[in-house]
């Protein structure tokens, strides 16, 4: 079937097809991006913490709204090519343009990889770390999970005497892991009572495993295997006894409608009881002698003596020392702590000096001291600048909170360096992936931190977890992010398959590259609004 | 439209100067972030910084929907639909303001907490 109207206009419209269907489209992007960018107002305005100005490097993005206005000019200039009807031109501003859109997305994924990377935490007093952690050794070499990925210095370590798995859904690969850990401790993990059951109607009960019997996949599964059997049947005989009674409790009543006699209808339990198969919900080992067991902390809900995992496995034993151990702490920020002091009415100073962090870390009291001269030279160069309101005698400008109480990666450098801040030498690499780690080792720039688990709050990565500011900064540039690449692979659509269409109806792929030009720069038009909200303000 | 190859060869200078003040209207934008001698209003961030950056931003959207667009010499239908998203878009900003007849007062939704803490901090 031939589409109407899709090289020359339509008369009443006065447009072909294609254009009058891609606004309407552009139109629900609008909306829909409209819907994003105003809970982006509304999460910041009710935000019930400080919220992150500047957060995100402002290089990369800058680099990244340079490279989408170019392809934006480039894809014109490749659709007034084909207007002229010159080939070779087309393809050269469309190759760019493509270009273009790889090398943005290749800086998105740089920018997220080095988020969802990085350490952040809350305390119980609200000041906030950030950093990365260190992994698990063995012998020089990281020990690493079944995934084959570095285990991180932030485990839930627990002297396990005990191990009861729920029977439906207990996590094979934790399993193993359990029993790898168990192994290493030189301990067995072993059934702690027969697992017996009856398996089939009206028998006695079997004893399915015996007490002493080593943990095992194939002994879990074996025993899942009759709970769910089990399972089965209790239920269909539950069914079939229930449609019984409900049939005579009908038959008794006629006339009568549903909900006026379901509440009389009820099963013999007792009657069904010696048809019943026994179900096996949860099985019980135990650890012997006790073993360390090391648990990610997203996977366990500790406790003091009795923890349980998210597959509902219970874990049973004395939490032993679990501590976040960061191999460099790259900023320490009061903000959090400082406003909520004010909230309470207390002076955020003498709140911060008597934090955890400034009391118990020496490097942290050197860096907040940094810190606090740092701010009264600002104060000084601020008022000489601007001068004093000659009503309230206050300053007429002041440093920002961000000044005031957050000590940066750079300010970090500035200090080892023993430079003022802002005058710190910063290589490029570092602008687009974070500190230099190991390059600025020598000078201890990003010192080494052990926190024990009682005085967390809160941990995650920069991911949308953290706080609401992440969750909607990958939300929006997330979405942003899959129109970039369904954009580029239409337009590279045209570049490697046009030249057909372009030697027998010329006009029409131009008018097709109208169509996809007008949605490239629907989302360039998009990124000038993100890049100011996300990278600046 | 300029859809004639004698129009669009005529029109290539005016792509290439948008592009030009779309560049430079970027660098503006992050300099007035980021240098103090462009920093107006408070010391910082503030809502002046913030009204200039989307001032800015909106005036290199309106360049890039009215020139490489070509909305500027469109057909009424065009602006009828993309118009009517617009009605929509802003709607949904509005509906902000409905958090404001919330019964139950959240003082943290009406208060800055940066400038609060700045407040408190400098009387210290």
């Amino acid at each position: 079937m031939e589409i109407p109207y899709i090289v020359t206009p339509r008369k009443d419209t006065g447009l072909f097809n294609s254009k009058i269907a891609i606004w309407l489209f552009l139109a629900s992007e609008v909306m829909l991006f409209g819907g994003f960018f105003s809970a982006y107002v509304f999460l910041r305005i009710g935000a019930d913490y400080p919220w992150p100005e500047r957060a995100l490097p402002v290089l990369p993005g800058l680099i990244n709204t340079f490279i989408l206005i170019g392809s934006s000019v480039t894809v014109v200039f490749a659709w007034a090519s084909l207007k002229m009807r010159q080939w070779r031109r087309f393809q050269f501003f469309m190759s760019i343009t493509v270009l273009c859109a790889v090398v943005f997305m290749g800086l998105k994924s740089v920018e997220y990889y080095v988020k969802l990377h990085h350490q952040a935490l809350r305390l119980h007093d609200y000041t906030i770390i950030e950093g990365h952690l260190g992994y698990e050794m063995k012998d020089d070499e990281a020990v690493l999970d079944h995934h084959g990925d570095k285990i991180e210095e932030n485990q839930i370590r627990i002297e396990t005497t005990g191990l009861t798995f729920k029977t439906e859904r207990y996590e094979k690969n934790w399993v193993e892991e359990r029993i790898n850990q168990a192994e290493h401790g030189s301990s067995e993990i072993t059934l702690a009572a027969d697992v017996k059951a009856v398996t089939k109607e009206g028998q006695p009960e079997e004893i399915l495993a015996k007490a002493g019997e080593p943990l095992s996949l194939e002994l879990l599964a074996r025993i899942q295997k009759v709970h769910l059997a089990a399972r089965a049947h209790n239920g269909s005989l539950r069914t079939a006894a229930l449609r019984k009674e409900w049939k005579a409790a009908k038959d008794d009543s006629p006339g009568k409608r549903g909900w006026q006699i379901a509440s009389g209808v009820s099963i013999d339990v007792d009657a069904l009881a010696p048809k019943l198969l026994t179900e096996i919900g949860t099985i019980e080992f135990k650890v012997d002698p006790p073993a360390r067991m090391d648990f990610r902390p997203r996977d366990i809900q500790e406790g003091e003596t009795k923890s349980r995992l998210r597959d509902d496995t219970q874990v049973d034993g004395k939490m032993l020392a679990s501590p976040m151990v960061f191999h460099n702490v790259d900023a320490i920020d009061f903000q959090f702590l400082a406003m909520k002091a004010v909230e309470k009415g207390q002076d955020p100073i003498a709140v911060i000096e008597n934090s955890w962090l400034i009391k118990n870390h020496g490097f942290a009291k050197d860096a907040w001291e940094w810190n606090k001269t740092q701010v009264a030279k600002l104060e000084k160069e601020l008022i000489k600048k601007h001068g004093v309101d000659k009503k309230t005698g206050l300053p007429k400008r002041e440093p920002t909170a961000t000044e005031r109480y957050r000590v940066g990666w750079k300010d970090f450098v500035a200090k080892a360096d023993g430079v003022e801040r802002g005058e710190e030498k910063i290589a490029l690499k570092e602008e687009f992936l974070g500190p230099d780690y190991a390059g600025r080792e020598a000078k201890h720039t990003f010192p080494h931190l052990s926190v024990p688990r009682e005085e967390i709050r809160f941990s995650s990565k920069f991911s949308p977890a953290w706080n609401t500011y992440y969750a909607i900064y990958f939300t929006i540039t997330g979405l942003h992010g899959l129109h970039v690449i369904g954009g580029a692979l239409v337009l590279a659509f045209y570049l490697f398959f046009g030249r057909k269409m372009y030697d027998t109806n010329p006009e029409w792929l131009a008018n097709r590259v109208e169509i996809g030009g007008l949605f490239w720069h629907f989302v360039d038009l998009i990124w000038i609004f993100a890049f100011p909200i996300f990278y600046l303000m | 439209m300029a859809d004639t190859p004698e129009a669009i060869r005529k029109s290539i200078r005016t792509y290439m100067l948008v592009g030009a003040v779309l560049f430079a209207g970027t660098i503006l934008t992050v300099m007035v972030a980021t240098q103090p001698w462009l920093d107006v209003g408070v010391h910082g961030f503030d809502t002046m910084d913030c009204l200039l950056g989307l001032a800015i931003a909106t005036t290199k959207a309106t360049l890039v929907a009215a020139i490489f667009m070509h909305l500027n010499h469109e057909k009424k239908t065009i602006y009828w639909i993309f118009g009517g998203a617009f009605v929509f878009a802003f709607a949904m900003f509005g509906l902000i303001a409905l958090a404001k007849s919330d019964p139950i007062h959240d003082p943290l939704f009406y208060s800055d907490s940066s400038p609060v803490v700045e407040k408190d901090a400098s009387d210290s």
